[in-house]
Formats: C-alpha cells, sequence, structure tokens
C-alpha cells in the first residue's frame, strides 16, 4: 500500500445533459496521504459537498479516477461502493444521522453488522469506541434522549467502527454549541495524532486553522489554500 | 446478519405501533375469514360423511323412478300408485352380494283423535329400516320402535302438535283405522332444512301396517350389501331386474347411498372452495394494506436509509430489513387471525344452525367446526407469503434510494 489514501486523476462531476449541463466539479487532480488532517473550505454551491460525496464513494465521477487505497472505485458498482464505504470510509454528518430508533451501542455496531462481524466482537469494539468518546455512561440511550453534542461523539464511534482508512466529517461542529464543538475537534485532533486521516467540511474558519491541510473550492475548482 | 435486521424491523414497527397494529389487524381479519370458513366448510364435510357413511353399503330402491337423489331420501309423501311387487323383492334377494332387504310400506290412513279425524299417509319399516333411515337425535321425545313391538307408532311434529285441536304426547292413545294406537315417539320439527321431511309422517312396524290397511304397498327398500366396494355394480343389477320386472325401462331406481355422499361432498367442496375465494379477498386487501403502510415507510425513512446505505449497508441488507418487517407484521397478524378464526367459527357455526332450519334439521348437520392443522399451517403460510409479497415492492423502492440522501445539505 502506499503512503495515499486518495489519489484524484481528472476527477470531475457534470449533472444534466446537453444545453442544461452543469460542471459542479473541474476536474481534480490531488493527493491525501496517510494520516493527513485536511480541511476542505468554500462558500455554498462551489462544489464542497460533490468533492465529498465524490471521496465518500457515495456518488461517482463523470471522468477521471478515484482511488481510495490504491483501489480503483471510479467504475465499481452499487455493491462493491457499499463494501468501500463500511470498510474504507467512516461517515461524520453534520446532523449525526444516528438511526432513532437503535440506542447509542446499536447505532454504533450497526456498520460492523453490514460487515459481518461477530456479535460480541462488535459489541466489545463498541463499548470501547464509545468508552473514547466519553460515552461510556449513554451505551443503552437512545438519540432522542441525547444532546446533540453527544449524538455527534456517538456518530463519530460509529465512524470509526470498521477501522476505516477515511474519517469525512461534513460541518461536523455545524449544529452543536460551542463547548460541545471543541470537544468534538479534540476527539477528531486526537484520533487524527493516532494516525487516521481526516477530512472535514467546515464554514468555520476558526476550526480550519486547526487542520494540517487546507482544500479551497470555488465554481468547482478545488486549489490548495490557507484560511 | 438476520438477527441485527430482525431487530431493526422490529424496533420500527415498535416505532410505529399504532399504525403497525393497524395493518396487522387487516391481515387478522383476512386469516381469520380463512380459518373460520375453512373450519365451517370442514365442518360441514365432517357431519354429512358421518352421517351418511354408515350408509356405505346401503342401496335404496324405489318405485315410480325417483328424479334425483334428494327426492328419493323424500321418503314417500306424495304417492304416484306404483310400488315394488313382492317378486321385485325376491328378485333383489337373490342378486349375488345382497345381505338383507329391508321394506317400507306406504298408503293411506286415517287418525282419529279426541274424535277428531285427518287423514294420513301410513308409513311401515322394520325396525332396523328405521334406525338405517332416522337417528335418535331426530326426537323430541320417546324413542324408536324395537323388534316385538306391537300397536305403537312413532309420528312427526305436526302431526303431534298442529293438526289436531289437542295435542299429542308420547303415550297417548290414537287410533289408526280404527285401531288403538299408543304414541312411542314425535319427531322434532324439521321445517324446510335437513334432507329427510318428518314433520307428518306416521311410521308403523311392517306387521301393523299390513294389519291396519291390509296392504303391502312397497314404495321403498333399502338394500344393503355384504361389500361396499360393489354397491354401485348391485345398485344396477337391481335396477335392471325390476324394471324387466315391470316391463318398463324406467320403473325403478336404485340409488347408492356412498354416490349420494359423493354428490354431497361435491357439492361441499365447492361450497368450500367458494368460501375460502370470499376469504382470499380479504387477504388481498390486507396486503394491499401492507404495502400501503411500507411505502409510507419508506418513504418517511428516506434519510434513515440513505444512512444505512452510506454507512456501506447493501441493497440486499436494506431489502431484508424491510421484507423482515412485512413478515413480521403479517406472521403476529397470522397468529392473531389464526385464535379469532377458531372463534370466529364457533360463532359463525352457531348463527348458521339457527338460521338453517331452526330445529334438528341444521342440528344433526352437525354444523362443529373443525379447525384442521392443515388449515393452521396453511394460515401461517400464506400471511408468511402475503407479508413477503407485498413488502418485496417498497424493499425494493427502499434499496434503490439513494445514499446521497442522507448528507445532503440543507
Amino acid at each position: 500500500m502506499s503512503n495515499n489514501v486518495i489519489v484524484t486523476k481528472d476527477l470531475s462531476k457534470t449533472y444534466g445533459k446537453g444545453s442544461l449541463q452543469v460542471t459542479a466539479l473541474q476536474k481534480t487532480s490531488i493527493s491525501i496521504e496517510r494520516g493527513e488532517y485536511i480541511a476542505i473550505i468554500g462558500p455554498s454551491g462551489s462544489g464542497k459537498s460533490t468533492f465529498m460525496n465524490l471521496l465518500g464513494c457515495l456518488d461517482t465521477p463523470s471522468t477521471g479516477k478515484l482511488y481510495i487505497d490504491d483501489i480503483d472505485v471510479s467504475t465499481l458498482n452499487e455493491n462493491q461502493l457499499a463494501k468501500i464505504r463500511r470498510e474504507k470510509i467512516g461517515f461524520i454528518f453534520q446532523k449525526y444521522n444516528l438511526i432513532p430508533t437503535l440506542n447509542a451501542i446499536e447505532n454504533t455496531t450497526l456498520s460492523m453488522s453490514f460487515n459481518n462481524i461477530r456479535s460480541d466482537e462488535r459489541v466489545e469494539r463498541a463499548k470501547n469506541l464509545l468508552d473514547m468518546v466519553g460515552l461510556s455512561h449513554r451505551v443503552d440511550h437512545k438519540p432522542s434522549e441525547m444532546s446533540g453534542g453527544e449524538q455527534q461523539r456517538v456518530a463519530i464511534a460509529r465512524a470509526l467502527a470498521n477501522n476505516p482508512s477515511i474519517i469525512l466529517a461534513d460541518e461536523p461542529t455545524g449544529n452543536v454549541d460551542t463547548k460541545s464543538g471543541n470537544n468534538i475537534m479534540k476527539i477528531l485532533e486526537y484520533i487524527n495524532n493516532k494516525g487516521e486521516t481526516i477530512i472535514t467540511v467546515t464554514h468555520d474558519p476558526n476550526i480550519a486553522k486547526r487542520a494540517q491541510r487546507i482544500l479551497r473550492i470555488q465554481d468547482g475548482i478545488v486549489s490548495e489554500g490557507n484560511v | 446478519m438476520f438477527k441485527d435486521n430482525f431487530n431493526l424491523a422490529y424496533k420500527n414497527i415498535r416505532e410505529r405501533m399504532s399504525r403497525s397494529i393497524l395493518t396487522l389487524l387487516g391481515i387478522s381479519i383476512g386469516i381469520m375469514a380463512i380459518i373460520s370458513l375453512m373450519g365451517i366448510g370442514e365442518g360441514m364435510q365432517v357431519a354429512v360423511t358421518g352421517e351418511l357413511s354408515s350408509l356405505s353399503d346401503t342401496i335404496l330402491v324405489s318405485a315410480g323412478g325417483s328424479s334425483n337423489d334428494f327426492e328419493l331420501l323424500q321418503e314417500g309423501v306424495d304417492d304416484n300408485g306404483e310400488y315394488l311387487t313382492e317378486r321385485d323383492i325376491s328378485d333383489i334377494e337373490r342378486i349375488q352380494g345382497v345381505k338383507e332387504v329391508s321394506t317400507q310400506l306406504t298408503g293411506a290412513g286415517v287418525i282419529t283423535y279426541n274424535r277428531e279425524n285427518v287423514i294420513v299417509t301410513l308409513t311401515g319399516m322394520d325396525t332396523d329400516t328405521i334406525k338405517i333411515a332416522y337417528s335418535e337425535e331426530d326426537l323430541e321425545a320417546g324413542t324408536f320402535l324395537e323388534e316385538g313391538d306391537q300397536n305403537k307408532c312413532i309420528i312427526g311434529y305436526s302431526i303431534a302438535h298442529e293438526d289436531f285441536d289437542s295435542e299429542i304426547a308420547v303415550g297417548s292413545r290414537i287410533s289408526i283405522n280404527g285401531e288403538k294406537i299408543v304414541v312411542n315417539g314425535i319427531f322434532k320439527k324439521q321445517g324446510m332444512g335437513g334432507l329427510t321431511s318428518t314433520d307428518s309422517i306416521v311410521i308403523l312396524t311392517s306387521r301393523d301396517f299390513e294389519k291396519l290397511t291390509g296392504e303391502s304397498n312397497i314404495k321403498l327398500a333399502a338394500v344393503r350389501v355384504s361389500d361396499p366396494t360393489n354397491v354401485e355394480v348391485i345398485a344396477e343389477e337391481i335396477e335392471q331386474a325390476i324394471n324387466e320386472n315391470h316391463g318398463d325401462d324406467d320403473f325403478a331406481s336404485a340409488t347408492a347411498m356412498s354416490s349420494i355422499l359423493e354428490t354431497i361432498q361435491n357439492i361441499l367442496g365447492i361450497l368450500s372452495l367458494v368460501l375460502i375465494a370470499i376469504a382470499a379477498i380479504a387477504l388481498v386487501v390486507a396486503s394491499i394494506g401492507i404495502m400501503n403502510t411500507m411505502l409510507t415507510s419508506v418513504m418517511e425513512r428516506t434519510r434513515e436509509i440513505g444512512i444505512m446505505k452510506a454507512i456501506g449497508a447493501e441493497n440486499k441488507d436494506v431489502m431484508l430489513i424491510f421484507i423482515i418487517e412485512g413478515m413480521l407484521v403479517s406472521l403476529v397478524g397470522g397468529f392473531f387471525g389464526i385464535i379469532l378464526g377458531v372463534f370466529g367459527s364457533q360463532g359463525l357455526a352457531g348463527i348458521l344452525t339457527n338460521m338453517g332450519a331452526g330445529g334438528p334439521g341444521a342440528e344433526s348437520m352437525g354444523l362443529t367446526p373443525v379447525i384442521t392443522l392443515f388449515s393452521i399451517v396453511l394460515a401461517v403460510g400464506v400471511s408468511l407469503i402475503v407479508g413477503i409479497l407485498s413488502s418485496l415492492y417498497p424493499a425494493w423502492k427502499a434499496a434503490r434510494m439513494s445514499p446521497i440522501e442522507a448528507v445532503r445539505y440543507e
């Protein structure tokens, strides 16, 4: 395995056909090394979400190549992409996106169950992860019984469940108060220090500043930048 | 894996409890209909078979070319003046395989009671024949005649309670053609229901009949054969022999009771199918109910499905969750449906019995619903299949949803 977790070659995304065609992401060639902490910034409608969806294997590119852990994912089918998502990528969403009917430990084990990990092993690992994000007292609470910050920490535990190569965090502090936001950032930095690659999308310059590398997107063009 | 999907499905159902219960109710009603209607159908079959199968070695022979099986059973109240002769009977007795022949005599008579006269049709039967033709349950009072009884009779409900100003009871002495006769038994009111009409009947022993009327007009003969498997062939031979005696191709009819049984079973079989078809309609409606609920649920959970797919669920995982959900609702509904159906069939049997004839006819039809293991297995199977089929489409829609839904910016 090379040291690059993500490599894009002329990666682009175009929506629509003919005269209605809109290019959301211009041809982009970047590489991201293992263990990097990257912030993606840019105004609304700049192509940020398109870029994130492509990196997260939620969407397929119109042209170009995307390699994750040296695997060319641009040609994979739906189920193969699902396998990449659960094995290589951990998502953290702005709105936490926990399953409302499941408690903290069940939410954390869910993606492991899609990965066919044994039940006792799953619970063991989920408990450790919830412990790491400081929620060992909340394991059997449902999302509706937890604060926003707590829910987001469950989401972080869930994202780490299958030992992914990349954590994609989309405005992870966007919906929580400053104190909780700070707590979440500290957790993300902690796991980054342990070697995890983190890519976060943010509006907040203070959060972007804490990243090692900043990618700025404007009008579908990705460029190296600073705050 | 299955356990986790089961857990998810179960929690979804619990989350939307009232809606799940309503959906479940639809299935319950459908299954209840199937179980109770099958129970009634099966009950009818068992009752009729039980009543008639003991007669599988019996052939009824009548003069006057009875036009169908049921009329034959309606013992000869309307007398067309054609009778079997002693020669016919002895010819029947000579046919290979015939075990015994008992005869039923028919003729007019006058009953006098409290100085009132009523003209009736008298029936003379051997005591054994009475027991073949009727069951003890048909009597509202008294007993059948025994071998050796003299000057005793059994009368129908109308004669006992309606034809005379004063009631006739068991033990009453009436006069038939001038002879004193004791009433030994009275039939229950039969009305329009059952197979044999007993309301206006007067049954005497054959010996008393001949003594009172001086005639021996044989309207009906009951033939028993030694081997029930030959019954159809022997019936054919009997008919030929008698027709030859009278020089008339259509003089007599000999009908094996087993062929009547077959006819009735065929009719009941069709009836059962119709009942089940009606129940099937209820199930179709219920399955549309499940599909509708599940589709709504898929729409509501667009985001949830997206999240699951984003964190790595494959299409089959998502589909399985929804199919299990449909199956669970349907199975639980089916379970309650079976319980409701068992009680429902009892109630339905009660209603049918009361509606039937309001009397012995329906009761001796014995509408006790029979719930077979087969119908329960069928009900479980059907609810399982309904659950799977009606959730297939919603599950497929769910599986096709895009994971991008989950990460869409708002």
